[in-house]
């Protein structure tokens, strides 16, 4: 295992700003897909977008919340861009769909996209065989699917809505009781999903250990 | 965990921001309401339009010096209302039954915060408000027809929850039809162009869906018996500091109801301008005998509704456990009661019910000059309707009740049974065939009843 970690390191020494640029690409684009996705499923262009005062709502956050304990969730609400569809033909406009932009996803969206770096990093022609690479992809992709999915920030006016994952998941057209059944299960999705990358991460780094060995014990023969 | 120095800088920083703009002596109130929600008006855009807050805010003792900044934001439903609350943007929230609930379950599961259930706006006491519409043209009459079809709700809402109940109430399980999640807007676009069997919605989308034309109500709330309420939260270290303006807040609340009680045709006229609602929509909730009775007080059957649709949500949605007795309080609203000079106790201990209620009011007609005009019996309301109509008069809109729940609707929408020189109207056609074939009469359309008169005349 140190060993493994030892090769991770040293990936992430040769290979960050690429890492980085893994994560600000994800991130980005995981909210361009969720916004060309609602377009696709509704129809129609965004026609509003409101950019909210995201630092002064969480100064103020802090300022007034008097346990520290219940302030990080609080703030992982909070909204930096709604960028939407509104319908002016009831009442005074009401939004039908909207993406939510939220730091505290992007967050997560760009931790996720650095993991998917380094695994690509790790998993490079060179360093691995065809079908360890398959397995990689595939590993890396399922668990990129189960957090990105947990952080979609679509949402619709029913009453109660927030972003939650699975209003994005309902919006798409999952039946009522799947959705609400999944709903609980965010979390355990999210967690299973970046449990999958670093065990992916991971495997991959003992297998390059493990042809660094057969190299170096070959060249000496 | 305390971080002292850090948070001091943090409140420093802040103050500091805050002095640009702010003086020491401003409080400021922000207020979440939401202006298509009709039964959240009289403590929402009524209360903003007219002043009615700033008009009742204290001056004296404490308050001497100080100014106020009141700002209001309009959501489309209660839930963001609760996480702007959360993150202390807003000190008030003006929302549904549903979303209410959860507001308190969010609240009470963070250690430090908290907020108070202090008023209600309004109320039916059967649950009309929320119903189930169909494709005015759709065959489906009751909501045995709906087995086998697709259904559409804002899962959530009230409106979901009326669902749900309506469905068990009558032998319908979840199995044997197609529950689909769907936002107000789209349902209403999808009774129109016929893509969905029926949509359950809260309160006015089914009766905009009738006036309109595209819908017809087969379910209305009422026949679940669940009362359909809506109410205000305040965070409660904002009503602990101020508890003088959340009681400015309520007696806004009552002066809103009483403004619209003295003349609902100004009043609705009035807020379909700031809302954009048709006012013979909102009329149908606000006029005497309408959908919907203002009254702030807390009645122990709303605490019992409330407590019934937290079942539902917990069991649908896993939200968090909810403590009533801590939450809700009737201490601000006797204080502004006691304030204005009104029985707390007395408001409290009267339920209007539609059915006892609405028994021998009038039949009205909106006419697009004139005004709204009653009738004390069927023949001089159509009567009347076959003279406007013959001179081409422009009419907005009739109203008739419902002869099996005493519901006020559309004369268009309702279903009319003539029998012997008798007219009868009806909201399901159920209930109208069942009256018909009982009396020996005939379903007829609203032309023909006018026609009737047309000809007489």
């Amino acid at each position: 295992m140190r060993a493994a970690l030892s090769i991770i390191t040293r990936q992430v020494r040769r290979s960050w700003p690429r890492m980085l640029l893994w994560g600000l690409g994800f991130a980005v684009l995981s909210q361009v897909f969720m916004l060309l996705a609602l377009v696709a499923r509704f129809g129609a262009l965004p026609n509003y977008v409101t950019f909210y005062d995201w630092i002064g709502n969480v100064v103020r956050i802090i300022t007034s919340t008097p346990s520290w304990a219940d302030i990080p969730p609080i703030i992982a609400e909070e909204w930096l861009i709604e960028v939407g569809r509104m319908n002016y033909d009831y009442g005074t406009g009401i939004s039908v769909w909207s993406l939510n932009v939220i730091p505290s996803r992007l967050l997560v969206l760009f931790g996720l996209g650095v993991l998917i770096g380094l695994a690509a990093s790790l998993a490079r022609r060179e360093s691995c065989s065809a079908p360890e690479r398959r397995g990689a992809t595939l590993a890396t992709g399922a668990g990129a699917v189960l957090v990105a999915m947990t952080n979609a920030t679509m949402s619709w006016v029913v009453c109660c809505a927030t972003p939650t994952w699975v209003v994005g998941l309902s919006m798409m057209g999952l039946g009522v009781s799947t959705s609400l059944a999944l709903e609980r299960l965010g979390p355990v999705f999210s967690y299973l999903g970046f449990a999958l990358l670093i065990a992916t991460i991971l495997g991959l780094a003992l297998r390059k250990r493990a042809r660094q060995r057969l190299y170096r014990e070959t060249t000496h023969a | 965990m305390t971080f002292p120095i850090l948070r001091t800088s943090l409140i420093s920083a802040a103050m500091a921001t805050l002095a640009s703009t702010v003086s020491a002596d401003t409080i400021s109130i922000a207020i979440g309401h939401q202006s298509m929600c009709t039964d959240t008006y009289t403590a929402g855009i009524v209360v903003k339009e007219l002043g009615l807050l700033e008009k009742n805010l204290p001056h004296d003792g404490k308050y001497a010096d100080a100014d106020y900044d009141v700002s209001w934001a309009d959501y489309s439903s209660g839930g963001p209302i609760t996480n702007q609350m959360m993150a202390n943007k807003l000190n008030f929230g003006v929302m549904g039954d549903y979303p209410l609930i959860v507001n308190g379950a969010k609240f009470q599961e963070t250690d430090s915060l908290r907020t108070l259930y202090v008023a209600g706006t309004g109320y039916n006491v059967k649950g009309s408000g929320n119903s189930i519409v169909v494709p005015v043209d759709s065959d489906i009459y009751s909501i045995e027809q709906l087995t086998g079809k697709e259904v559409s709700t804002p899962v959530g809402s009230a409106a979901w929850g009326m669902l749900l109940k309506a469905m068990q109430d009558n032998n319908i399980s979840t199995a044997d039809y197609v529950l689909k999640n769907q936002s107000p807007a789209v349902g209403a676009a999808n009774i129109a162009a016929g893509k969905i069997d029926a949509h359950s919605d809260f309160c006015p989308w089914s009766e905009i869906m009738e006036f309109r034309g595209t819908g017809r109500k087969i379910y209305d709330g009422s026949e679940t018996g669940v009362p359909y309420l809506h109410g205000v939260v305040v965070r409660q270290d904002f009503a602990e500091e101020y508890p003088e303006v959340v009681e400015a807040f309520i007696k806004a609340i009552y002066q809103a109801g009483e403004w619209i009680r003295a003349d609902p045709m100004k009043a609705v006229t009035e807020m379909e301008g700031w809302t954009g609602v048709e006012k013979e929509v909102l009329y149908l909730y606000f006029s005497k005998g309408g959908h919907l009775t203002l009254d702030p007080t807390i009645k122990p059957a709303w605490v019992d509704a409330l407590k019934f649709d937290h079942e539902v949500l917990v069991k649908e949605k896993a939200i968090p456990p909810l403590d009533f007795d801590a939450w809700i309080t009737e201490d601000y609203a006797k204080a502004a009661y006691a304030d204005l000079g009104v029985d707390y106790e007395a408001e409290k201990a009267v339920t209007v019910d539609p059915k006892e209620n609405n028994a021998g009011l009038p039949m009205e007609i909106w006419h697009a000059r004139d005004g709204v005009s009653s009738y004390p019996d069927m023949p001089a309301f159509l009567t009347a309707l076959a003279e406007m109509t013959s001179t081409g008069a422009k009419l907005n809109a009739s109203y008739v009740y419902d002869s099996e729940t005493g519901l006020k609707l559309f004369g268009k929408t309702a279903f009319w049974v003539k029998a012997g020189d008798a007219y009868t109207t009806f909201l399901r056609k159920g209930d109208a065939e069942s009256y018909a074939s009982a009396n020996g009469g005939a379903l007829i359309t609203f032309e023909d009843a006018i026609a009737e008169f047309t000809a007489k005349g």
